[in-house]
């Protein structure tokens, strides 16, 4: 197993595409930073959580990969995840390579397997890479700092302010990071289903962020009530709270459960699927 | 007799109401070359397919070595194929192509035969380019390498040099003599007739997913009664020849006599020649393997109205 997720990390890895989203994710926190120090912290007219991380960041640089998976993490980290996830067995599909290696053989399931976990990983790589990288970029720009957040009025909401130490900020900035690797993980499930589905990876791709897009819209639609708390992407945000609330939120177990869920019932019919599909192409 | 390499028994495969694959049976021997030989739409390539464990068939069963054939069988470790195109990951070298595909299966690449694959292949350098920069003919020759690295007792190639000009389409067709030539096991689909009666020794014949007939190419050949004559006097051997029983229907035709015989054999007309006193210099069947398989084309649809709902065709010679 180890030698075939090697070299499916190869044909996966070792790509123009890698070295552009590497340059991305590395430059994008960059100029978040050079953003924030422009701007200070003033609040702009939109408001939420992530622009509260926003006005927060200047305080810390350990408050930058926060405020830049904050930022990321709606959309780029999308795009990207979708892309690895749906490009995991239609890119073999495409270039006709995929029979070849049945042919080697190598079990169907495993196979799977092998390509999920390397879609997996790289979603993971790049969600700490672009971490990392703001890290950097902020403690390089504003030091390694205590924060306040204020109380009344201000991103704490109607309870006191409270603050943040750097031990603190690490520790969050940590599980922050690691809650939105891991929720990608119904987009890995969609995607890796998507894949065996078709032949075309443009086609796996654009079908996995496509579903992500039509979630985020139907989620900010209040009315849908609680079938909202069924969508891959509703509890997606929920790690700000550590940051702007003093609080580990019950909405991030809630968002783990979430992505279980669409792991369990999507790879598993992912793996039904390939397992038993005719191989045309 | 040994157990066959191949066993293919009963073999249908249909996709929604269309059947690619109709009640299809033959098997091949050890050391065999055959030819599978069909129009496009035959049935060839998803009869491959279903033999390599890529698709399931429908009905019936497929044997490698007496053991039916699923998903990713152990006996597909002893057979090289060649579905279609030869495919490959573009942006990789055709050496980092094979490592990659020989170490999937959790084997170390020291005991892939990669030296003598290379060396039929005859790619020199090129195999560390990538392969987005190979022309067809060189992917072609990269997927003869991978399918030799494990040293395959059974070969399976579809239609092996389509999309190749002239020049590829002669060096695989010279690697595939060389590969048969070391007492391979091979299948070779192609709709290239003249490559089959080449390199082959036993064909087959599909058409609208069943199996026309099979046999050596030399009985599939010599099934028609036309000959070709050239001797030192056309028209005296025209007179000679109108003459025997054995032969009917004598024409000229470029530079020699075509004929069709009744009942007898080649050499009896080369006797009558050379008894008359005249110089034979070429005798030669008129049909080729081209022919034959044109006119078997036409009989099976002729009778496929008959056939339709009954015992399939492949009873004719299968085996």
């Amino acid at each position: 197993m180890i030698s075939l997720i090697r070299t499916e990390f190869t044909k996966a890895a070792v790509r123009m595409r890698s070295l552009i989203i590497a340059v991305l994710l590395v430059g994008l926190p960059t100029l978040i930073v050079v953003a924030i120090n422009a701007r200070g912290d003033r609040p702009s007219r939109r408001g939420g959580e992530g622009d509260g991380l926003f006005r927060l960041a200047s305080q810390s640089g350990l408050l930058v990969p926060a405020a830049v998976l904050s930022v990321t993490s709606g959309f780029l980290l999308i795009i990207i995840a979708g892309t690895l996830a749906g490009d995991s067995v239609a890119s073999d599909s495409s270039w006709g390579n995929l029979r070849y290696v049945l042919m080697r053989p190598v079990p169907r399931g495993r196979l799977l397997a092998a390509k999920a976990f390397v879609a997996a990983t790289l979603i993971w790589a790049a969600t700490i890479l672009v971490a990392v990288a703001g890290l950097v970029a902020g403690i390089a720009m504003f030091g390694v700092h205590a924060a306040t957040v204020p109380g009344i009025g201000g991103i704490g909401g109607l309870g006191g302010g409270f603050t943040l130490t750097t031990g603190d900020l690490l520790v969050r900035v940590v599980a922050g990071t690691a809650y939105v690797a891991f929720g990608f993980t119904a987009l890995l499930a969609l995607g890796t289903l998507f894949s065996t589905l078709t032949d075309t990876a443009a086609s796996a791709i654009g079908a996995t962020i496509g579903v992500y897009i039509v979630s985020e819209i139907l989620d900010s639609i209040s009315q849908l009530g609680v079938a909202r708390y069924g969508f891959p992407t509703h509890y997606l945000g929920a790690w700000e709270a550590m940051f702007t609330q003093n609080t580990y939120s019950r909405d991030m177990i809630a968002g783990v459960v979430v992505q279980l869920c669409y792991l369990v019932v999507f790879g598993t019919a992912a793996l039904y699927w390939f397992k038993r599909k005719d191989i045309r192409s | 007799m040994t157990d066959p390499v191949v066993e293919v028994e009963g073999l249908w495969k249909t996709f929604g109401s269309v059947s690619a694959v109709e009640d299809l049976s033959f098997s091949i021997q050890r050391g065999q070359v055959y030819g599978l030989l069909g129009p496009n739409g035959a049935g060839k390539t998803t009869t491959l397919r279903v033999l390599m464990g890529l698709e399931r068939p429908t009905r019936g069963s497929t044997r490698l070595f007496g053991t039916t054939v699923t998903p990713s069988s152990p006996e597909l470790f002893r057979v090289g194929a060649l579905v279609e195109q030869a495919a490959f990951v573009p942006h990789l070298s055709g050496m980092r192509n094979l490592a990659l595909w020989w170490e999937a299966a959790g084997q170390h690449m020291r005991d892939a035969d990669l030296d003598g694959a290379l060396a039929i292949a005859g790619l020199g350098d090129a195999v560390h380019r990538k392969v987005k920069t190979y022309s067809q003919g060189m992917k072609q020759r990269l997927g003869f390498a991978r399918l030799l690295l494990s040293r395959p007792e059974l070969l399976v190639l579809d239609e092996p040099t389509n999309g190749l000009d002239p020049g590829e389409i002669r060096e695989i067709r010279e690697l595939i003599g060389r590969l048969t030539s070391h007492g391979a096991t091979v299948l070779l689909s192609s709709h290239h007739l003249s490559e089959v009666e080449q390199v082959c020794s036993h064909a087959l014949v599909m058409n609208h997913g069943r199996l026309i007939t099979s046999g050596t190419v030399s009985e599939l050949v010599g099934t028609t009664r036309s000959i070709y004559v050239e001797v030192d006097d056309r028209q005296r051997a025209l007179a000679v020849l109108s003459g025997l029983p054995e032969v009917a229907h004598v024409q000229t035709q470029g530079d020699g006599l075509v004929m069709e015989l009744v009942g007898g054999q080649r050499s009896d007309v080369a006797a009558a020649i050379v008894s008359a006193g005249l110089q034979l210099e070429t005798i030669m069947p008129t049909q080729r393997l081209e022919d034959a398989f044109l006119d078997l084309l036409a009989a099976g649809d002729a009778a496929r109205p008959q056939l339709h709902g009954t015992s399939p065709a492949n009873s004719i010679g299968a085996n």
